[in-house]
């Protein structure tokens, strides 16, 4: 299996066949941050087309000393928050079977076997995971995607980022204790799940 | 089986409330509980079809396959260049076994044979419509005699006389017996 800065090379000298291994390969962490930054899977569809695309043209610009991944990780953050910054309103999603489809909470209740319970607690916990990152600023919300999600170093978010250590490190800490502040809002800790249905109704944006 | 996530949010949760501070034990856990948490969660993944997009999109053809590039496909058709080859050696010599059964003038005279036949169906042809077209021309000079024509314009108006009553009688018919009576 090619490396990815060999697929680079490749590329670079004409190959289409390479750079569609590299769009393969990276497609799913890509739409994952960007979705998960967006909250919207048609939004996320386009930025992450754009990402790509932007990558094929910069291509040249690509420092193969560095990952590959950074890289295309950095055009993804970039992209995504200049979208952000354009003043596109930020929404939360409204659950319905239609858009439920592919996100966290269908990912989530997708348990072969499962009963009708634990699928409903399953869901409702994907559902609120999607509202409390939902809530928190751009900067948290993509330091917990690449953190937590995709298994990122501290190193590779500051390239992707552009911040200090210090500064993703704490990020990193704050985002996640709002996250815990939501998620305790809503109706999950310890104590056992919510309730089906109050998750839903819960409202607990973070300041 | 995937890890039961509410398991690990839970860990996650309860670490939370323990931790004060950033390099205490507990945001250890809560970020071990955390990374599970996710990784018990696929990444998401977009629509069937997303490398053609982003190919639409940078405008870039769809990789063309060469046909020849197939290791199988060349030596198929190396052997039936061969074959051909081989079979070229033996035309010659069929060629002349085929010209040794018919001589020039057979086929001369064939063709020629074939000519005449043609021609004399066109003359049948032509002699079928001249036999038509002078009876159409008796036909024409009988009917524009003036009797002919009287006769012809009184038969017309009396079929079409016949044709009107018939269909005022139908009309009145239908509208007595086949009327509805609700």
């Amino acid at each position: 299996m090619k490396t990815d800065a060999e697929l680079v090379a490749s590329t670079l000298r004409g190959s289409q066949d390479a750079f569609r291994e590299l769009v393969v390969r990276f497609e799913r962490p890509v739409y994952s941050l960007v979705q998960r930054m967006v909250q919207n899977p048609a939004t996320a569809e386009d930025l992450a087309q754009e990402v790509f695309f932007k990558a094929y043209r910069r291509l040249d610009t690509y420092d193969p000393q560095w990952k590959f991944s950074s890289w295309l990780f950095k055009i993804a953050h970039n992209t995504t928050i200049d979208h952000l910054r354009r003043g596109v309103p930020e929404t939360v999603p409204l659950e319905s079977e239609e858009e439920d489809r592919g996100s966290l909470s269908a990912v989530l209740a997708d348990e072969a076997g499962e009963s009708p319970h634990a699928a409903a607690e399953r869901r409702d916990l994907g559902r609120s995971l999607e509202r409390a990152l939902a809530h928190l600023r751009p900067e948290y919300r993509v330091a917990v995607v690449m953190f937590y999600a995709q298994g990122a170093s501290y190193q590779e978010i500051c390239e992707v980022t552009g911040l200090p250590l210090g500064t993703v490190k704490t990020n990193l800490h704050r985002a996640r204790k709002e996250l815990a502040q939501v998620m305790t809002s809503l109706g999950w800790g310890p104590g056992g799940a919510a309730p089906p249905g109050e998750a839903e109704t819960g409202n607990a944006r973070s300041s | 089986m995937r890890p039961k996530p509410q398991d690990a949010l839970n860990r996650w949760l309860a670490a939370e409330q323990l931790d004060s501070s950033e390099s205490s034990e507990s945001a250890d856990t809560a970020d071990a509980a955390l990374r599970e948490l996710f990784e018990a969660l696929p990444l998401l993944a977009p629509a069937a079809g997303f490398a053609d997009r982003v190919f639409a999109r940078a405008g870039l053809q769809p990789v063309r396959r060469d046909v020849f590039a197939s290791l199988g496909l060349r030596l198929v058709l190396a052997a039936s260049l061969v074959a051909l080859s081989l079979g070229a050696i033996w035309l010659p010599p069929a060629l002349r076994a085929l010209g040794g059964l018919v001589s020039l003038s057979e086929v001369v005279a064939l063709g020629v044979r074939g000519m005449a036949e043609v021609s004399h169906g066109l003359v049948l042809v032509l002699r079928l419509g001249e036999w038509l077209y002078s009876l159409g021309k008796a036909l024409s000079g009988l009917l524009l005699a003036p009797g002919a024509l009287a006769t012809l314009a009184t038969c017309l108006l009396v079929s079409g006389l016949a044709f009107y009553f018939l269909r005022v009688h139908i009309s009145g018919e239908r509208s007595f017996r086949y009327v509805d009576p609700i």
